[in-house]
């Protein structure tokens, strides 16, 4: 029989070559099974003089504990590699594209009239919106802009008939809010507008935005002030803003709007709609002129 | 507008350079929209006299002189202008001149005889757009004198884009009281002084329509020299206002006109009839205009008539018959108001647009026409000499525009502009701008100057004094205001929410016109009649949308055509449809999908969109409601739609939109490549929300079971689904439909359906009795309903 040692260094031999987890396995039955040589010797212990039976008990259990031992280290080493191996395997070209739909996008319209009316909701302002084809006389005359006034040549109005036609501006919208409102009133309209005119450099259809704000203790210095605050928060940029009264003829003719004076009288706040007609001008042509498509 | 600066400057110079100028009449309200100079640059043109004329050797259209250019020869110069005449002063370009388009001049010979120069035109000089001969300079010019310092070439022309209310500058008085006003000087008027008769010679005017011309000015100048020239200096004003001169009676008129804002008329005296009637037109006038247009005036059009009939259409155009011509020595001069109103539009229905009626239109002041009489009489008797009669003034005083007295307050002025402005402030400037101030208890009383009819109450006065203190003086105020939330219901999904799940299923957005195509429209819609444009801008965008689709499969065709095969465009916006109860204008959310079902990638099949594709952006649209069960799907026909492959949905019967691929024929007319889907859902019926109601979750096990039915080919997934639904109860908590099968196994004409059907109590474990049973009860109810056959 095989002296132990000779046993413990050909059984470590033999887990060092095991390649994989199966010839491993048998290397552990070979010696640690039911018939396996430490097993065996185990078995053989009973034979042997009482006063050894200690000595070579404690051995072989040392022995099988060593091989034990050797064995799960070796099992993990194998299933590291196996591990390993197989991830090595598994790996991708992780800058492929990713698979599936692609998203869209908004048209730049969208995008700038969803900013505007973002930053206006945040003081307060809410969207207006009105219908498009529109009729002449709040279109025009409510905004006294009577038939043949100079202005509606201005305007290259579209015509459905003598009195319906495609709103030229979003100005209208003002009249509907102010026909069912009473102030104080805080809005903008943004929406299509329509002139009959079409170059390089004009669509015959637009898109506005125009605010309004009435109430009973608002200036023209309020006006500039949330005009101001309206830029530079838009181009996100400390700007010089300057107030060439560029627009006055709708200043102007608004605030003589007779429909609108006497509507506001009516609701007992006189002067009021200066301040009223005079935010519409200005809103309309600081937020208007960035994003009119085309027309200046 | 357009306003010489050097004229200006004559009047009121403001010691600043043309560009800072600009930016304060911008700053202002007068807005200069830009600055031209007046004449292009040249170089080394000097005053030329034509001392000697000798014919061309070797050509019959040229000619030789010898020109005087202040040096002690003369030079040689060959010229081919018809009206080259010796004692002539014409501008003449020397050797080394540059001329408007980098034109050099350089020694050369013309048919073999040398020329030191070039005899310059208007044109060649950029001072005209076309000529017929030299320009003629003044026989007092002084030979060899830089052409440019002759004719004060150094200008600069602002265009000025007035707003219609400033009627007051279309002259140059009244921009030049607004320079005086922004720069804070007085401003004096023109001084006009009249010109004593000197004949007393008449002509009778009469005003049959005094609303309409509440004051008529003429006199008659008699004698004047046909043969007059207008002086150089008028004729450079004129041309830089972009006039021509035509003689010395137009010149005249004009230049009044460019000069104090009064558009004038000059009758040859000769071939009038009887006497001056502004009256308006009647069926039988006709008028041959001064452009060679006949017209018929209307009963609204006002004339001016004599006796024998219409003399001109007023405050538009003159007519022919009783124009001036190189032969006229007596003349009548007309200076009249004309309401606007009388005006307004009458050019426009005439085809014409005259600087006269655009003056009219947006108003004259009232008050200006004698003045502008006078004016007209002295300038032409200056010209052309002539014997001027008395001023003949007809008038109805309760005709002419009242000028206003306006209270003016200072607390006013506060709350308006929110901002103090001193009270010594206030009173200058308005009194530079011609008013009349009073100073009374709280504030004052205004009149404005007869010339500023666009002010008649008391912000129009606080508008002014914030224009010309500055608009960058008013404070910038963050308004103080009582907060106030606005709604914002649950029960209404926003739009952004719409949208945005579109764009992230790959939709791009499109904004398209919301006028289209006719053809477009009768193809895609055919059953409504669309509202038509009046004036459309084309014929392809004649008339209003009644749905998305024209616009967005006209975009998709754009795109195909620039090697887009692949495309998902949404839009959303109104619509148009006319109907019983009048045009309903609502907004619709449409989409149009062509291509591929997904990006063409690796590691995917190449696959052609369908319809389930669509109908899953549509039903993740629909799940935005949070009630996607509320929407049904109907089979139903569209005029536009592939007849197997369209679904109208519903919800709580009414119709919300439309789902299908594109009818073939459809496809064919609109030159699409390959199979569109699209749809359109109204959004007030897709923003119709369900406000979430919490339900518990069960904590008992679900089980699930699958079954495969066999049922025929006619029978809906929806009908299956609504038998489960109904057979199940409340224990079936959902159905999934896994597959679709035809084939081996299945009998011709039958499909089998594979369904997941998952079951949960809310109170108890089911037991697999209770499943069993429950299952059995749904497959008892497809088989009465449907036929159907379990598959095994």
């Amino acid at each position: 029989m095989e002296p132990l040692p000779e046993l413990l260094l050909s059984a470590q031999t033999a887990i060092d070559r095991a390649g994989d987890l199966a010839a491993l396995d048998q290397v552990r039955v070979l010696y640690l099974g039911k018939k396996g040589a430490l097993t065996e010797r185990l078995k053989e212990l009973g034979r042997l003089p009482a006063e050894q039976r200690r000595e070579a008990g404690q051995a072989i259990n040392e022995a099988k504990q060593a091989l034990e031992t050797a064995l799960a280290a070796r099992k993990a080493a194998l299933e590291t590699a196996a591990l390993d191996a197989r991830l090595a395997g598994e790996a991708i070209d992780v800058t492929l594209p990713g698979r599936g739909q692609q998203p869209g996008g908004y048209h730049p319209l969208s995008r700038t009239l969803a900013r505007i009316e973002a930053l206006f909701a945040r003081i307060g302002f809410t969207v207006a919106e009105g219908p498009e084809v529109e009729d002449d006389f709040r279109n025009f005359e409510a905004l006294n802009i009577p038939p043949h006034h100079p202005a509606r040549a201005m305007h290259d109005t579209f015509y459905f008939d003598a009195h319906t036609l495609l709103r030229t501006h979003t100005s209208p919208v003002q009249i509907r809010v102010l026909e069912q409102q009473a102030p104080p009133v805080r809005i903008i309209a943004p929406g299509r507008v329509y002139r009959c005119d079409s170059d390089l450099t004009h669509s015959p259809m637009f898109h506005q935005v125009e605010g309004l704000l009435v109430d009973e203790a608002v200036s023209f210095a309020d006006l500039k002030g949330v005009l101001d605050d309206f830029l530079r928060h838009f181009f996100e940029r400390d700007l010089a803003v300057r107030f060439p009264p560029l627009l006055f003829s709708v200043y102007r003719t608004l605030r003589r709007s007779r429909y609108s004076v006497r509507d506001l009288r009516r609701r007992r706040l006189p002067g009021v709609q200066a301040q009223r007609l005079a935010g519409s001008a200005g809103l309309r042509h600081g937020a208007s002129s960035r994003i009119r498509q085309g027309r200046h | 507008m357009r306003v010489s600066e050097q004229w200006l400057r004559d009047w009121i110079d403001p010691q600043r350079s043309s560009a800072e100028l600009a930016a304060r009449l911008t700053m202002a309200g007068l807005e200069v929209d830009r600055i031209e100079p007046a004449a292009p640059a040249f170089e080394k043109v000097v005053v030329g006299r034509v001392v000697q004329l000798q014919p061309h050797p070797d050509a019959d259209r040229l000619r030789v002189a010898a020109v005087d250019v202040g040096d002690a020869e003369p030079l040689q110069i060959v010229c081919g202008a018809p009206n080259v005449a010796v004692g002539m002063r014409a501008p003449t370009a020397l050797i080394g001149a540059v001329l408007p388009g980098g034109f050099k001049i350089k020694p050369s010979k013309l048919r073999g005889v040398q020329s030191q120069g070039m005899l310059c035109s208007a044109k060649e000089l950029g001072l005209a757009e076309s000529s017929d001969g030299l320009l003629p300079l003044p026989a007092d010019s002084r030979p060899g004198q830089d052409v440019r310092e002759l004719l004060a070439l150094d200008d600069a022309l602002l265009e000025i884009e007035l707003t219609p209310n400033r009627g007051d500058c279309l002259g140059m008085e009244g921009i030049a009281r607004e320079v005086a006003s922004i720069e804070r000087r007085d401003f004096r008027p023109f001084p006009v002084e009249p010109v004593e008769p000197a004949v007393d010679a008449v002509f009778p005017v009469t005003l049959r329509d005094p609303a309409d011309c509440p004051r008529y000015i003429g006199r008659v100048i008699r004698g004047v020299n046909p043969a007059a020239e207008t002086p150089l200096w008028m004729r450079e004003r004129l041309r830089r206002a972009g006039l021509r001169s035509l003689g010395p009676l137009v010149d005249v008129t004009n230049y009044v006109m460019l000069e104090l804002g009064q558009p004038m008329h000059a009758f040859d005296l000769n071939r009038l009839t009887g006497g001056i009637e502004v009256r308006r037109a009647r069926p039988e006038d006709r008028l041959e205009l001064l452009n060679g247009v006949v017209v018929e005036p209307d009963a609204e059009t006002l004339l001016i008539a004599d006796h024998a009939g219409p003399l001109a259409l007023a405050g538009i155009m003159g007519g022919e018959i009783s124009s001036c011509t190189d032969a006229t020595r007596d003349v009548f001069l007309e200076s009249a108001f004309f309401a606007p109103a009388s005006i307004a539009g009458r050019a426009r229905r005439y085809g014409l647009q005259t600087d006269s009626s655009y003056r009219f239109e947006r108003g004259v002041d009232a008050q200006l026409q004698r003045r502008a009489a006078e004016r007209a009489t002295r300038l032409l008797i200056e010209m052309a000499g002539g014997e001027p009669g008395p001023i003949i003034e007809a008038v109805s005083p309760e005709h002419l525009p009242v000028q206003p007295a306006i209270r003016l307050r200072p607390e006013r002025i506060r709350k308006l502009l929110g901002m103090d402005v001193s009270a010594v402030e206030v009173e200058h400037i308005l009194r530079r701008l011609g008013m009349v101030v009073a100073v009374e208890a709280d504030g004052w009383r205004v009149i404005p100057p007869s010339s500023r009819f666009d002010i008649t109450m008391e912000a129009d006065l606080i508008e002014e004094i914030a224009r010309i203190h500055g608009y960058e003086r008013v404070p910038s105020n963050r308004p103080l205001t009582r907060l106030a939330m606005s709604p914002r219901p649950e029960a209404q999904a926003p739009l952004e929410r719409f949208t945005e799940t579109l764009v992230q299923r790959g939709f791009q957005e499109a904004i398209t016109y919301s006028f289209i195509d006719p053809a477009f429209q009768k193809v895609l819609d055919p059953e409504r009649e669309p509202l038509a444009l009046a004036n459309p801008i084309s014929a392809d965008l004649a008339v209003m949308r009644t749905s998305l689709w024209p616009g967005l499969l006209k975009a998709l065709t754009h795109n195909q055509k620039r090697q887009q095969s692949r495309m998902r465009l949404f839009e959303h916006g109104l619509n148009f449809v006319p109907t019983a109860d009048g045009l309903r204008q609502e907004p619709y959310l449409g989409g149009v999908a062509v291509g591929l079902a997904l990006p063409e990638q690796w590691g995917l099949a190449k696959r052609p969109l369908d319809f389930f594709d669509l109908k899953a952006d549509v039903e993740a649209l629909l799940a935005l409601t949070g009630e996607p069960e509320a929407f049904t799907w109907v089979a139903a026909p569209h005029p536009a739609l592939h007849p197997g492959q369209s679904a109208r949905i519903e919800r709580a019967g009414t119709v919300v939109g439309w789902l299908g691929a594109l009818h073939p024929r459809v496809t064919q007319i609109l030159d699409i490549e390959g199979d569109a889907f699209i749809f359109e859902l109204r959004l007030a019926d897709l923003q119709a929300a369900r406000t979430p109601v919490f339900r518990d979750l069960s904590r008992f096990p679900a089980s699930r079971r699958d079954i495969a039915i066999v049922v025929d080919e006619t029978v809906a997934a929806q009908a299956v689904y609504d038998c489960i639904h109904q057979r199940g109860g409340e224990l079936l908590r959902n159905v999934y439909l896994f597959d679709v099968y035809r084939g081996k196994g299945v009998p011709e004409g039958r499909k089998s359906l594979a369904l997941g059907l998952i079951l949960q109590d809310f109170s108890r474990n089911l037991t697999d009795h209770i499943v069993e049973e429950t299952v059995s009860g749904i497959l008892a109810g497809l088989t009465e309903q449907f036929d159907a056959t379990l598959r095994v």
